[in-house]
């Protein structure tokens, strides 16, 4: 899906870029243990700040890589270093879903994978 | 286990026999779709004398492996006019086993209307007459077997739709609890049951030995080393445990496949009130059970016990399909009603996955309002009275959408599509249309990719590869079916490669065997083959594994269609 440019909305100069929002779910144990901390997380309507991508979002969450073992976005799973959009919708998953869904929707990737190894500068793509 | 059981249904005897040597190392969906082809003939009405009903334990069951004791059941499907294989926790798998019973065979059928059941114990077989029982939900059948017969005999057992002789017919079986949420679902096996005036049965193996071991000490250190896995890997150690299979709503929901108001769209804007995680809630809110084994032995444990607003007793094994089939597709998003729909469906003795779109089909059709559980349970209630809407209904999916003059029918071979949109999971579509079963979600389940040679990324709104997976994952599922282990074993072996080597391992050890990985290929594409064979003397053809042609169209949030030729798929079942 090829990058969309949104029209920049000016404010004072001494606010951040607001770029707009994302909805937010997410599943299974990550719900559970968001929602004991009151952090919204289903449905929930979160603002977007310009450049960021979904591991951005996930760190203001206070949600640790290790907890997610993939990541939605607008219903298909995305690297953490997808950049984001106003009007995206993004899910977090924790392990634990069961099904051939995990190979078939590409949770589990192939052994041959080399993008999934990590890297210790995090930039967004 | 060495012997076979027959059963006349007609005259009311019994024979044990040595099973001939092409199926005697054979066990589970290997041995029933072996069996069916060579004694059934392909193309006689699946209600007639000359159709079967095999219940086969697997090869490990009866062994200690941890999730071993799971049973398939065999036959001509009265749904599909193809073989079938319906697959069930419960009691009865083990119990066969420590009789020595590899395969129990109900045949011929009475030429008057009393119906019967069979009482299987270590030294005797006897048969009693049922009359009392017709029209008893099959949650009072197993009160009832267990006063009379003692406490936790394995029951299997057919409610009025089976007595009906309802092409959605299931088989129940007693869970440990004595709850008659486990069944032999899909295909309408209920209805051979009832063919044959057969109420229900039990196995008691009271007094019998454990099943005997090649080699134990083997055997138990590969058995301790499969614990682990199955215990400490996410799905299968916290995630089903935790949600049972209902997780999956959102997370399909998520993906655009969750299939709303009969396959219209990918998501459903109530899918949240109907997910795993509220029915967590609610079970721990009402007292319910959050976690339990379908079968003795299980380590998983992904079934529940799912209280009403009172903290009564509602329904156990709440499935993920069930909540979809009720919910999504026919609009409904009380999580109560559709509990109740299920429960529904275990004491008639009805498939909840053909009922639930057939439900939806009535929607369509106008007979009650999309959404409203409440008519929907009243529906559902007429199965088995005297109202023919309850005769519709109770023959599932398609024949609802005939009588009712419905143009959108998901069905494959005349089965209900499961719940996932095809167009949205290609993979999983693939399944769908070649499957020897219909329309089916389990034939094509996952054993480590590596082994299958499965490779490259996986996209499952585009065609590449998906031939080649599902292929794949059938192959594997077959095998699995075999050797009596819960299909959900496959996601830690999905991601572990020593996994499989462990089942084989396991096999080899009980039976004095030196089988390889590679065998469990070779076995899961001969089970295919022995099914493909039977169904093209059924008259199946190419054209039989085809969606229907509502699928082309395009569904949201992706805007994707199905789009495989015939050519393409046929590459998923040529061996």
């Amino acid at each position: 899906m090829p990058c969309k440019r949104q029209p920049r909305k000016f404010f004072i100069w001494v606010f951040d870029n607001y770029m707009g929002s994302v909805l937010f779910n997410a599943f299974s144990f990550l719900q559970k243990k968001l929602k004991a901390q009151n952090i919204p997380c289903v449905n929930a309507v979160l603002d977007l700040k310009d450049g960021q991508c979904v591991k951005d979002i996930l760190d203001a969450l206070g949600i640790e890589p290790q907890e997610i073992e993939g990541v939605f976005v607008n219903g298909k799973i995305a690297p953490l270093d997808t950049l984001l959009h106003d009007g995206d919708r993004i899910a977090a998953l924790p392990p634990g879903t069961p099904g051939p869904y995990r190979l078939l929707l590409g949770l589990v990737s192939s052994p041959n994978n080399e993008s999934d190894k990590k890297s210790d500068t995090f930039k967004c793509k | 286990m060495s012997k076979i059981l027959r059963i006349n249904t007609r005259e009311k005897t019994y024979s044990f026999e040595t099973p001939a040597e092409d199926i005697a190392g054979l066990g589970g969906r290997a041995l029933t779709s072996k069996m069916i082809l060579n004694e059934v003939p392909a193309t006689c009405h699946p209600l007639s004398k000359y159709n079967k009903l095999v219940f086969a334990p697997g090869l490990l069951s009866g062994s200690p492996a941890a999730n071993s004791g799971r049973l398939s059941v065999g036959g001509k499907s009265p749904l599909t006019g193809g073989i079938k294989e319906s697959n069930s926790g419960g009691l009865v798998s083990q119990k066969l086993a420590r009789l020595g019973i590899k395969a129990l065979v109900l045949e011929d059928k009475p030429e008057d209307d009393g119906f019967s059941m069979i009482v299987i114990k270590k030294d005797s077989v006897e048969f009693f007459a049922a009359d009392e029982y017709v029209g008893v939900s099959n949650g009072d059948m197993i009160t009832k077997l267990w006063e009379r017969f003692g406490k936790r005999v394995a029951t299997a057992s057919i409610g009025v739709a089976g007595e009906q002789r309802l092409t959605a017919a299931s088989i129940q079986f007693a869970d440990p609890k004595g709850h008659p949420g486990r069944a032999a679902g899909r295909g309408g096996l209920g209805a051979v049951m009832g063919s044959k005036k057969i109420k229900a049965i039990v196995v008691d193996d009271k007094g019998t030995d454990r099943v005997a071991l090649h080699d134990p000490e083997a055997f138990k250190a590969v058995n301790k080393k499969w614990v682990e896995l199955l215990t400490t890997h996410p799905v299968s150690g916290q995630g089903l445990p935790a949600f049972g299979t209902a997780v999956l709503v959102n997370v399909i929901n998520e993906a655009g496949a969750l299939p709303t108001k009969n396959f219209r769209t990918g998501r459903f804007e109530h899918a949240k009130d109907i997910s795993g995680e509220v029915m967590a809630e609610n079970i721990e809110k009402r007292g319910g059970v959050a976690s339990e084994g379908c079968h003795p032995g299980c380590v998983i444990k992904c079934s529940q016990i799912y209280n009403d607003k009172d903290n009564n007793y509602l329904t156990s094994g709440f499935e993920y399909e069930t909540i979809w089939a009720f919910g999504s597709h026919c609009l409904i998003k009380d999580l109560d009603d559709i509990a109740m729909l299920d429960r529904l469906c275990d004491d008639l003795g009805l498939d909840t996955i053909d009922t639930g779109v057939a439900m939806g089909i009535a929607m369509e059709g106008g007979v009650i309002p999309w959404g409203d559980g409440k008519a929907a349970i009243e529906l559902l209630n007429k199965v088995g009275t005297g109202d023919p809407m309850g005769k519709i209904i109770g023959n599932g999916a398609a024949f609802t959408g005939q009588a009712l003059g419905v143009d959108r029918v998901p069905v494959v071979k005349r089965q209900a599509l499961p719940a996932y949109d095809p167009r949205s999971v290609k993979a999983v579509g693939v399944t769908y249309a070649t499957s020897t079963m219909g329309a089916d979600h389990t034939a094509g389940y996952g054993v480590c990719q590596n082994i299958l040679g499965v490779g490259g990324s996986i996209d499952p709104l585009k065609k590449d590869n998906n031939v080649d997976i599902s292929k794949a994952l059938q192959i594997a599922t077959a095998a699995i079916d075999a050797s009596g282990l819960c299909l959900f074993v496959a996601f830690p072996v999905l991601d572990n490669p020593e996994g499989l080597q462990m089942i084989v391992d396991m096999i080899n050890a009980m039976y004095g065997l030196s089988l390889v990985v590679d065998d469990v290929t070779s076995l899961g594409i001969s089970i295919l083959k022995d099914e493909l064979e039977f169904n093209r003397l059924a008259g199946f053809t190419p054209k039989d594994d085809r969606l229907p042609d509502m699928f082309k169209e395009e569904v949201a949030p992706h805007n994707t269609s199905w789009d495989f030729t015939d050519e393409e798929l046929a590459q998923a079942v040529k061996f």
